[in-house]
């Protein structure tokens, strides 16, 4: 569809007004404290009282949305009844910022390629997407501007650009369905272009330090440089402990296995998220491990982000979101890694 | 930067993950561990695969593992596996009887397809089957040989560990049977009292058949060791890379692309494979 983005604005009580709403009709995921903590995650609310507006980030992505970390595929039963499962429900997304947006529109293509994955693409199908726009770096472990991820243009239904105080919020509708949303469920004035070209400003800004000058050859560079140094410096100190691919917002690998009740009568069969970078990922019946060094497993899964499937999506598929860092015990990070393969200055 | 080609959904099936049932109506048991079955789909299902696909062998319960077809292609509802139990749901298979039913999805991954047999038609094939490999090409030897006079020459090489651990003991003789323009060696890493064959590995074959290396083309499945010295031998008789076929095998849970396991810097065995040549692979550091 082609539609000139209307600008509305809405203040942050009348989003919550929409938001009380909505949550009669859809199950809304956005940005809370952990019960009795001001741990941030990405959750289910109750109430828009919940909701965090000042960014943090968080540890797990919003994937877990649309690729749940345990997920029913088939139900069978011992009289060999055997039935496809999809869950899918109609859910909104809230207050996704640009490099988790980037995250879903890559395993939107990811799934949606070749054989079409039906349990991703069903929930997808009735997911409703809110994005939140940032004006500047969230931390020091973010690195989004560096893969040009703290910028995105579709994938989303709607996106919210908060002012400084997160009390007023500019919002641009970007396809029918998000106009559908919005109107049923918000009452919006029309908002003001020159603050959205304020926000803008601001932002680029904010957003001082550049991504890397060769981003766009990472795929040749990754390719040339197979053997470079860097992967057995960073690869010797992994602990392989899969934290990287749980908290990744573009990993999707997935184990599936089955599991019987005790009766014996029925069972399921479910897919859980899988890590590339554990010892057994390549393991085959037989004994052989296709991939029994850890450094050749952190290459294989930084190429995945800047080289194998960069090439596919046409864009870097580490996000820069920073979770990876954060989560790594032994301080390995694709942003390192990124600048000794081509030699950026800047860390 | 743009991307390579654009992403597109070719096909969305809610059934992607829901197998079909698969009737076993013979067993055969080749060996201590490896065992022949003969599966049926229901009544108008038909397998539809090339040769050297693979369908993903379901035991609820358990389990799914990718196994080679090893039958050649059909139009009825008949088609074989030879399974060697090594793991859970192939040790779960061998304790199954004819007439217990099974699951399968597939037949996926790139085989022999038909734009491979028109390149093979009037040349030299050359088959190299090591142990259990040979199930995988016999999908494509019981479609060659019957149909010999198609080529110049078609040369069957099977080589096993010893004796007692040969596969499709009886359709072999049958092949050394042919003649004509068809010819049958094999050899055994280690003898035995009674064995008066060839002893040696499956390259020590590779000089005994007279090939005119242009118009060879190499059809080779065995154990992930083998690759590397069949192909430099193939390579030394100057046999052509892009004419040099190899099945590869990795981990597969999914076989349609999405779980990651199979692949090979970035190559999906279940989905570019499992048949390459040597060209497609030669430059990627994880596949010989």
């Amino acid at each position: 569809m082609s539609m000139t983005p209307q600008i509305y604005s809405l203040t942050k009580a009348m989003l919550q007004q929409g938001i009380d709403k909505a949550l009669t009709d859809y199950k809304i995921a956005a940005l809370t404290h952990k019960e009795n903590t001001d741990q941030p995650l990405y959750d289910y609310i109750s109430n828009s009282n919940q909701i965090v507006f000042a960014y943090q980030p968080t540890v797990l992505s919003p994937k877990k949305f649309l690729f749940p970390q345990e997920e029913t595929l088939t139900t069978y039963t011992n009289d060999g009844k055997v039935t496809a499962t999809i869950n899918a429900f109609p859910q909104v997304l809230f207050g996704i910022t640009p490099c988790d947006l980037n995250g879903i529109k890559l395993m939107d293509e990811a799934f949606a390629e070749g054989y079409g994955d039906p349990n991703y693409l069903a929930k997808r199908e009735q997911t409703i997407i809110i994005g939140k726009e940032c004006d500047k770096v969230c931390d020091q472990d973010a690195f989004c501007y560096k893969v040009k991820a703290n910028h995105i243009a579709t994938g989303f239904d709607v996106m919210l650009y908060p002012n400084e105080a997160n009390n007023n919020f500019l919002i641009k509708v970007a396809t029918d369905k998000g106009l559908a949303f919005i109107n049923k469920y918000f009452a919006t004035s029309k908002g003001d272009e020159k603050l959205l070209q304020d926000f803008l400003a601001r932002k680029e800004k904010n957003f001082s330090e550049k991504s890397f000058t060769k981003l766009d050859q990472f795929p040749e560079l990754f390719e040339r440089h197979r053997h470079h140094p860097i992967w057995e410096q960073e690869g010797s100190r992994c602990l392989s402990c899969g934290s990287c691919i749980m908290v990744c917002p573009t990993c999707y690998c997935f184990d599936v296995v089955d599991n019987t009740e005790l009766n014996l009568k029925k069972g399921t069969r479910t897919r859980k998220w899988d890590a590339c970078m554990l010892s057994a990922f390549a393991v085959v019946a037989g004994g052989e491990n296709f991939r029994h060094a850890a450094t050749g497993r952190l290459h294989h899964r930084i190429n995945r982000k800047f080289n194998f499937l960069m090439r596919k999506h046409g864009q870097s598929v580490c996000v820069g979101c920073g979770r990876c860092v954060r989560a790594c015990l032994a301080q390995i990070s694709p942003k390192t890694i990124a600048a000794a393969i081509t030699n950026d200055e800047a860390v | 930067m743009t991307a390579n080609a654009p992403l597109k959904l070719q096909s969305r099936d809610d059934k992607l993950y829901l197998p079909v049932p698969a009737k076993i109506i013979a067993i055969k048991e080749f060996t201590a561990k490896e065992k022949f079955f003969r599966l049926e789909l229901p009544q108008g299902m038909s397998l539809g695969h090339v040769p050297a696909q693979f369908v993903m062998v379901s035991l609820f319960g358990i389990g799914e593992a990718p196994i080679s077809i090893s039958s050649p292609p059909s139009k009825d509802n008949i088609f074989e596996l030879c399974v060697r139990a090594v793991g859970d749901v192939t040790n779960n298979l061998h304790r199954l009887n004819v007439g217990d039913v099974i699951h399968i999805r597939g037949p996926f991954g790139h085989g022999y397809e038909d734009s491979i047999i028109q390149r093979m038609q009037g040349k030299q094939i050359v088959f190299i089957a090591g142990g259990l490999g040979y199930a995988p090409v016999r999908s494509l030897i019981n479609k060659v040989v019957p149909e010999h006079k198609n080529y110049e020459k078609v040369f069957v090489l099977y080589g096993y560990r010893n004796p007692s651990e040969k596969l499709y003991d009886e359709e072999t003789k049958a092949i050394a049977a042919v003649g004509g323009n068809v010819e049958y060696l094999e050899t055994v890493d280690k003898s035995d009292a009674t064995w008066k064959g060839n002893v040696g590995v499956i390259t020590t074959l590779i000089p005994k058949i007279n090939i005119d290396p242009v118009k060879t083309i190499a059809v080779i499945c065995g154990p992930p060791v083998m690759y590397k010295f069949v192909v430099k031998s193939l390579l030394e008789r100057k046999v052509p890379k892009e004419n040099i076929y190899m099945s590869l095998e990795r981990r597969m849970k999914c076989g349609v692309g999405k779980c990651g396991h199979c692949q090979m810097e970035g190559v999906y065995v279940c989905q570019k494979g499992p048949v390459f040549s040597y060209a497609d692979v030669e430059h990627n550091e994880e596949a010989l």
